[in-house]
């Protein structure tokens, strides 16, 4: 190969240097990812308060993990949280992709404007919805107000049962955008032969959305669940903004109550408390990767 | 026959009386919050929420003003800047080569790393905050710049380097061969040659991953707690703090603080779903 007989010629060290160009991507993945990663799984086995010496208390931290009722409320809510997220993100990316999907300039500014929202920090996101739903002052009261009556104004965020569903809905007109682009791209590489085909056959729109559409769209399917399975678990900046975890602790996902511990000096606690969100995390994804294995919805990742 | 007259039916005329209706409550649904921050934003501090709704003729924009002169914004703007700026760099340098030994020298510690890579995409950054913790303090990298700009850049390392080898892969290696010939090594030969060819790569990377680094607040609120590093979204989560009666004053700094991203977003649209799509179709 010509590769070969090009590195004989030369300066040994300049035709090697190839050679170390994983390095730099490799340390520091090494020191910021993976070796954190490592450690949280070591320190999840001590009592470490974040100051003085850790000390080894086996799975302690595990046992007392399954007695926490406000480890296991975390755990509900960013359950919750996720169990809505990923089908209205879904259900809502895949109608916004069907209805957009004429290549049209209108279609195309439509899109960018779904996309907007996407871009902004879900931190500020957030604040932009608790100025609109404030109670006595926010936009909507005050829209009560204007229209007679703001007794009638609920206080959503302030409401342990609406205060989740808003966080959701808030969350899924933000990243509608994303999951939207992931099927519109997918929508753009189904052949039109099989639709004409089809048609040809007699088949109605609704067979060939089942038939066609959703089987083609099956890497696109794939990419979507699982990215949105891994956001909508991990939730942060939106509850912060949002609600604080409040009102009392019914929006207080796994993210915010890890935080909450080693901010509180319970570091090997949250640690412990982490190692167990990463199985939440890798057991629906896993479950989500190999149901679509099964159903021939593959992708081809080694090439 | 004479040439067809395009004749517009009834239910036609009903079909696009409905897409339009559709398209108008899609776009009303994601910019309506926008709209209103707007509103607030040029309300006078005296207005109540109601006078702010239904008032059309006020714009009171010496909110912004007084906003930025409250809220450190102007520090905040410029620490968000170089952290950007610097971590986009670093992660640009280091997935590009990564990707290009990955895609060009599969060795078996290529590989690995490539599917090492591949997984931890799984897991959110919030998992090892506890040990990222002690790494910043050992290194001495709580509230400096260069520490969180190696965060950021790893943490944004792993969907780059999955775009940049799917990417090269694509890339004829013919190329780089040539240049070899003509007296490139292998390693000038990917910048001078294979570098150049990545620019639609690089673009959406940077475009994407800039805003996701500009936005990030979950590593940022451990790591820069000082008030002189503070970045954009740190400094709207401590202006909502303190602030949290002016709300004219409030909208206007959170306008400030997501500007930049949607601005960036108007002008490099196109790279934002192409490396969208190219992480969804190479995947």
């Amino acid at each position: 190969m010509t590769l070969t007989k090009a590195r004989e010629k030369g300066n040994w060290l300049l035709n090697n240097l190839h050679k170390g160009m994983i390095w730099p991507a490799f340390l520091l993945f090494l020191a910021f990812v993976l070796l954190p990663l490592v450690f949280s799984v070591g320190f999840s086995f001590t009592s470490w308060n974040g100051l003085g010496k850790a000390d080894w208390v086996g799975f302690d931290n595990f046992a007392v993990f399954f007695q926490d009722d406000r480890a296991r409320n975390a755990v509900l809510n960013s359950l919750l949280f996720a169990g809505c997220s990923v089908p209205l993100l879904n259900f809502l990316g895949l109608g916004y992709a069907l209805l957009l999907d004429k290549n049209s300039t209108l279609n195309k500014i439509v899109k960018a404007i779904v996309y907007v929202p996407a871009v902004i920090s879900p931190l500020i996101m957030g604040y932009v919805w608790l100025l609109i739903l404030k109670d006595n002052y926010g936009v909507l009261y005050s829209l009560f107000s204007l229209f007679g009556n703001g007794d009638a104004y609920v206080n959503l965020l302030g409401d342990k049962n609406w205060a989740m569903a808003v966080i959701i809905v808030v969350n899924a007109f933000q990243y509608v955008g994303l999951t939207m682009t992931i099927y519109s791209a997918g929508l753009q590489d189904i052949p039109s032969e099989l639709y004409e085909s089809a048609s040809v056959d007699g088949a109605n729109w609704f067979q060939k959305f089942t038939h066609i559409t959703i089987p083609m769209l099956g890497p696109s399917i794939m990419i979507n669940i699982i990215t949105n399975i891994i956001g909508s678990l991990a939730v942060f900046d939106l509850v912060v903004s949002l609600t604080g975890g409040g009102p009392a602790y019914h929006t207080e996902t796994l993210s915010l109550y890890i935080y909450r511990l080693a901010y509180g000096g319970r570091s090997g606690y949250a640690s412990a408390v982490s190692v167990m969100m990463f199985f939440l995390i890798a057991i629906p994804v896993g479950i989500s990767y190999y149901i679509m294995r099964k159903s021939n919805l593959y992708l081809n990742e080694e090439k | 026959m004479a040439a067809k007259k395009k004749i517009i039916t009834l239910p036609k005329v009903i079909q696009i009386f409905f897409y339009g209706l559709a398209l108008i409550a899609v776009c009303s649904l994601s910019l309506l919050p926008l709209v209103v921050l707007f509103k607030i934003s040029i309300a006078t501090p005296e207005m109540t929420m109601g006078e702010t709704l239904s008032n059309f003729g006020a714009f009171y924009w010496d909110n912004y003003r007084a906003a930025w002169d409250n809220s450190n914004l102007g520090q905040a703007v410029l620490n968000s800047l170089i952290i950007t700026l610097g971590a986009l760099a670093a992660v640009v340098v280091a997935s590009s080569m990564a990707g290009y030994a990955i895609a060009r020298y599969p060795t078996w510690y290529n590989r690995a790393f490539y599917k090492i890579i591949l997984v931890s995409m799984m897991i959110p950054a919030v998992l090892s905050t506890v040990p990222l913790y002690i790494i910043m303090k050992g290194i001495n990298g709580m509230n400096t710049y260069w520490a969180m700009i190696l965060l950021l850049a790893a943490q944004t390392l792993p969907f780059s380097i999955f775009v940049y080898t799917g990417f090269i892969r694509g890339v004829p290696h013919e190329i780089e061969e040539a240049a070899i010939i003509d007296g490139c090594t292998p390693f000038t030969a990917f910048w001078h040659v294979t570098f150049p060819m990545l620019k639609p790569v690089t673009a959406s990377i940077v475009i994407i991953q800039g805003v996701s680094i500009w936005n990030n607040y979950g590593q940022a609120v451990y790591f820069l707690t000082k008030s002189n590093m503070v970045t954009i979204p740190l400094s709207i989560n401590r202006f909502f703090d303190k602030y949290s009666a002016n709300w004219p004053q409030m909208a206007a700094a959170a306008i400030i603080g997501i500007l930049p991203t949607i601005v960036v977003f108007v002008a490099f649209q196109r790279y934002f779903v192409k490396g969208l799509t190219a992480g969804a179709v190479k995947g």
